[in-house]
């Protein structure tokens, strides 16, 4: 900047604005970096979870930094955006929330100390753009491809994904759930699309996490219905999927039935009987032996007399299916909803080998199995002996399910371990070389953001942090780039060997999304309270 | 204050102030407001955080001086002057909403200092107009047209669109974002109707991912069972409760005396339904979009026929939908022969990040297109999409109105130069407001500079003594910090943008000036006392 450095009296004239200006944008800055300090300490394998009370006495233990930060309730705008920052890495990738939001805290530790310097922001932020391209340039060459068909790697990488969850030690039974659930629903037409909706996770108390279970069908979380005595199991079943009710009629304008006399109250019962019995023939008529029914608001979907019949029809009922679930079951058992008793055909029907409820922990649930034409569409039964664990198991196993989700969308690894970050780091560094002037201080001081990683996945596992980067700085200077940080074995080693990988695409996406996040902030030199 | 002891003229507690009172709290009020938007200007500008006082405390991250004015509490009149004219060049010419507020500051901050040495309102007020009037003079002269030459004038426009966004989030991405709104204004073919050009916001991805697509997306699901891809689409787009068609008198009510005939009557209300469906696909159509609910009976009827339907598209998505394929929005279905079916050549459910939506292809209105934004945060897909939207607004004038011009402060020192030229041509006090107009203009290329962390007093300087050499193109080159030539750098504007920041920042200083009482009514009363407007 020349000129800048001249004319103090211009300088001193403008000092009280500059000062409020700083102030703001430091004070985003140490909230912001707050929020990355209260989730930095459970990164990586040995990281610590957290123990969040919501504000309705709810409890929940996590390791997640997606999880942490939403409930985290934060006000200040700044930290805010950290938070939208690790949504937003869940929605892109589904894993490293921790690392994201850690990552743009150490960006911010850099910036600020820029600014100190007198660094203009917007240089501070291009430079940050730059770097950030570079680095995802370094961590691209990094990567080596990796095919759908390798299930060994797939599994390696799910399972580097859930080390660092409190179900860790569970990790070779969920990295291969993970894995085959999301590569059951990849659909062949678009083989680089993955909808993670076409997975469906139940819940279910009692027993152990070791107990979930990749179902090769459907589940149901509800029961069957049998307050009247129906079947619990129905082999070679047809299944109805139905959205009207089999209860007595309502019509949506408003009527009463007037009873004027004793006997007329007999013969209304009556015809509420023969009016549920009809229907009911019709749908045995087309020989359906599996209902499954829609749930209802305006009206009750079936009634104690309805399910009467239906359990001398030896019909299965499973009832309160929702409005949301009722396009993955038609896809899932190839059969459509029907809305209208008059529409039930035997061509709408879905076909099953096997129908039944079975115990789990506490719960029952209806699980079909054997479907004819199953689409693409898998079921995980996920088992746990507390709330707590249960809730943290389904959001690891997602978690992990988004790794696979990744390679399916750009099938590259990289290593894990620290490893990347060191690397980058270093190319980085030794770039910042080549250039000139601001630009290349503040390439300079992105690169040693970037040593973050490594650092904490050290200090959290108890290990000397300085001995282990400097460690690590020395081997990639001699050209070992796959070099990190074992953290069960407290050394450094080439962590390919330990077959700690992850994909390229959480990688990149937390190094741009941290990057665009700080510019974002340091652009702001204001709050103004609006309406 | 009221009154001065004497007898009340005004209600207890109206407030009325006069004289030199009235005309320092409007020039206060007006500059505090200029001063807040000041630092958004220029590529190097700040952005602002708004944060909202309501219910959840919502925050907004924005460097468009609009989008800032619009949200804030503004009390003093004076401000609230300066805010709508921000309105009003953010609805006609779509950017320049900082500058214009900048400027009419920087105007009453040099009136001000005129009338503190005694000269008339009304004189400085007929020496801004002679100034503006020779400005605008300059600048026609300085502005060109190649909109005769395709291939140049696209440049142009993508010059444009490029210094529009290098002031905002987009900054980074600006190349990829200057083609893109190119792009889809050049569709539009000189209709300006940007409504054609629909922008949808996707978390997820970061901004490089954006892209422009032809047609229309609609971001809603297909039903249950239903066609997933149809080609030579026929589209019916309508309003109409798809739920059942209740008596929509109050109270009405129906007495039956059993079951049977409640059961009748509940047949009768789906067969109306069937009706009204089987009308419907009679229309010859193979989708059915509509903007209320669909319920699973019809839907379940529009399934066994094939037809695709999409429920609860809003008013918006219908409109465009409508606009776009050439429908009309029915809502009564018994003459199929009158009723214009919209037509496109493919529709199939896509995936954007996570979720599925809607594409129509091949519309019968080509210059019908969508862009998709991609990003890291809401915010930052909020704030591109205001970004995006002020170039759309430049872009489209400038294809209406095709004179450009240099950006970077040129046009500001030119003027300026040109209007101290005349100051001294002028006898009179006149001369002094003259003068005061020019340096009022050089406040934008300083504020440009010092948001740069420039040293604004050097720049300015320099580059009105570039400009006092012929044909000079100088203008500030924030990114070197220095002057430069702007043909080079690519530093364009729309002349239209420039011509209504100059008119407009002239007309709103000189109507505050001309004020010489504020008379603030009562405020209503109400419970609590909230902030009421």
């Amino acid at each position: 900047m020349p000129g800048a450095a001249s004319h103090a009296g211009a300088k001193a004239e403008r000092y009280i604005d500059n000062k409020r200006k700083d102030d703001v944008r430091t004070m985003n800055m140490v909230a912001a970096k707050a929020v990355a300090d209260a989730v930095r300490t459970s990164l990586g394998p040995r990281g610590m979870d957290k123990m969040l009370t919501t504000a309705n006495g709810e409890v929940i233990i996590t390791n997640d930094g997606a999880t942490i930060l939403q409930k985290m309730d934060v006000t200040q705008p700044a930290a805010k955006m950290f938070v939208e920052l690790s949504k937003s890495q869940d929605v892109v990738a589904g894993d490293g929330t921790t690392s994201v939001v850690v990552l743009a805290g150490a960006l911010l530790r850099q910036s600020l100390n820029l600014l100190a310097k007198g660094v203009h922001p917007t240089v501070i932020s291009e430079a940050l753009h730059k770097a950030s391209d570079k680095a995802v340039e370094v961590l691209t060459n990094m990567a080596t491809p990796v095919k759908l068909s390798d299930k060994e790697t797939l599994v390696r990488s799910a399972t580097t994904s859930l080390g660092s969850k409190v179900v860790s030690q569970y990790s070779s039974l969920l990295a291969p759930i993970a894995v085959e659930s999301v590569l059951s629903v990849i659909d062949p037409a678009r083989p680089d699309r993955v909808d993670l909706r076409d997975i469906k996770m139940v819940k279910k108390l009692g027993g152990t996490i070791d107990d979930t279970e990749l179902i090769d069908g459907l589940v149901f979380d509800q029961k069957a219905s049998r307050s009247a005595g129906g079947p619990t199991r129905v082999e070679n079943a047809k299944i109805g999927l139905i959205q009207f009710q089999i209860s007595p009629p309502k019509t949506d304008i408003e009527q009463n039935v007037i009873v004027s006399d004793y006997t007329q109250m007999d013969r209304i019962l009556k015809e509420e009987r023969n009016y549920i019995l009809s229907m009911i023939k019709k749908i045995r008529a087309t020989g359906c032996n599996v209902l499954l029914i829609q749930k209802s608001i305006l009206r009750d979907a079936v009634t104690d007399l309805s399910l009467h019949y239906l359990a001398k029809a030896k019909i299965l009922v499973v009832k309160d299916v929702e409005r949301d679930d009722i396009e993955f079951i038609s896809k899932t058992l190839h059969c459509l909803p029907i809305s209208n008793i008059d529409h039930f055909r035997g061509e709408k029907l879905g076909h099953a080998d096997l129908v039944e409820e079975v115990h789990v922990g506490s719960g029952k649930i209806v699980k079909v199995t054997g479907i004819k034409d199953k689409g693409q569409t898998s079921s995980i039964v996920v088992r746990g002996s507390n709330q707590l664990v249960l809730d943290e198991a389904e959001r690891s196993l997602h978690d992990a399910q988004c790794v696979v989700r990744c390679l399916v969308q750009k099938p590259f690894l990289i290593a894990g371990g620290g490893a990347p970050e060191i690397e980058v780091s270093r190319q980085l560094g030794s770039w910042a070389k080549t250039l000139l002037g601001m630009e290349s201080y503040c390439i300079k001081a992105f690169a040693e953001a970037m040593e973050i990683i490594p650092y904490t996945l050290a200090e959290n596992a108890g290990l000397n942090p300085i001995q282990i980067v400097t460690e690590l700085r020395n081997r990639h200077a001699n050209g070992e780039i796959n070099t990190g940080i074992n953290v069960r074995k407290g050394v450094v080693t080439n962590i390919l060997d330990e077959k700690v990988v992850q994909p390229l695409l959480v990688s990149t996406s937390a190094i741009s999304l941290a990057a665009e996040c700080v510019r974002m902030i340091l652009k702001i030199d204001d709050i103004v309270l609006v309406r | 204050m009221a009154g001065a002891g004497g007898t009340r003229i005004l209600q207890d507690e109206a407030v009325e102030e006069k004289g030199e009172r009235a005309r320092m709290a409007s020039f206060v009020g007006a500059m505090a407001i200029a001063d807040l938007v000041k630092t958004t200007l220029g590529p190097k500008g700040m952005d602002k955080i708004l944060q909202s006082t309501g219910r959840g405390q919502n925050i907004m991250v924005t460097n468009d001086g609009a989008t800032i004015l619009k949200s804030l509490y503004v009390d003093n009149p004076a401000a609230k002057v300066l805010v709508d004219i921000s309105k009003v060049q953010d609805d006609e010419v779509g950017d320049g909403t900082t500058s214009v507020v900048v400027l009419a500051g920087e105007l009453l901050r040099e009136a001000e200092k005129l009338i503190s040495q005694k000269i008339h309102p009304m004189t400085i007020i007929s020496g801004f107009r002679a100034a503006a009037e020779t400005g605008r003079g300059i600048l026609e002269k300085a502005s060109f047209n190649n909109s005769k030459d395709k291939d140049k004038f696209r440049r142009d426009l993508l010059n444009i669109a490029m210094t529009t966004l290098s002031s905002k989030i987009l900054s980074q991405d600006k190349e990829h974002f200057a083609e893109l709104a190119v792009d889809a204004v050049l569709r539009l073919q000189g209709s300006g109707n940007l409504e054609a050009i629909q922008i949808i916001q996707k978390p997820g991805g970061s901004l490089q991912d954006s892209f422009l697509d032809e047609g229309f997306i609609l971001d809603k699901r297909i039903g249950v069972g239903q066609p997933k891809r149809i080609e030579n689409a026929k589209i019916l787009v309508a309003n109409t409760p798809m739920d059942t068609d209740k008596i929509k008198i109050y109270g009405a009510r129906v007495r039956v005396d059993s079951m049977s005939k409640v059961a009748d009557i509940e047949a009768a209300e789906k067969d109306k339904m069937r009706q009204k469906c089987d009308k419907i696909i009679q229309h010859g159509i193979n989708c059915f979009v509509n903007r209320q609910l669909i319920y699973n009976f019809p839907e379940e009827i529009f399934a066994d026929a094939g037809v695709m339907a999409i429920e609860h598209a809003d008013f918006d998505g219908i409109e465009r939908l409508a606009l776009v394929t050439g429908g009309e929005i029915v809502s009564t279905f018994d003459d199929p022969t009158t009723v214009k079916l919209g037509h496109c050549k493919l529709i199939e459910e896509i995936m954007i990040g996570e979720d599925k939506l809607i594409h129509f292809i091949g519309v019968d209105k080509p210059e019908a297109c969508t862009i998709v934004l991609r990003g890291a945060s809401t915010h930052v897909l909020e704030e591109a999409e205001r970004s995006l939207h002020d170039a759309l607004c430049v872009l489209s004038q400038t294809v209406k109105d095709s004179r450009v011009i240099y950006g970077g402060g040129f046009p500001e020192v030119m003027m300026s130069n040109a209007i101290e030229d005349l100051a001294r041509r002028t006898p009179g006090k006149r001369a002094m407001a003259i003068e005061a107009f020019a340096t009022a203009l050089r406040g934008i290329p300083s504020t440009i500079a010092e948001n740069a962390g420039l040293d604004a007093a050097e720049i300015v300087t320099q580059l009105r003594a570039e400009h006092a050499k012929e044909r000079s193109k100088a203008g500030v080159d924030v990114i070197r910090g220095t002057i430069g030539n702007m043909e080079e750098l690519g530093i364009y504007e729309s002349f239209k943008v420039k011509q209504a920041v100059l008119m407009s920042a002239t007309e709103a200083a000189e109507m505050i000036m001309r004020v010489d009482e504020i008379i603030k009514c009562a405020p209503r009363k109400r419970e609590g006392m909230g902030h009421g407007m």
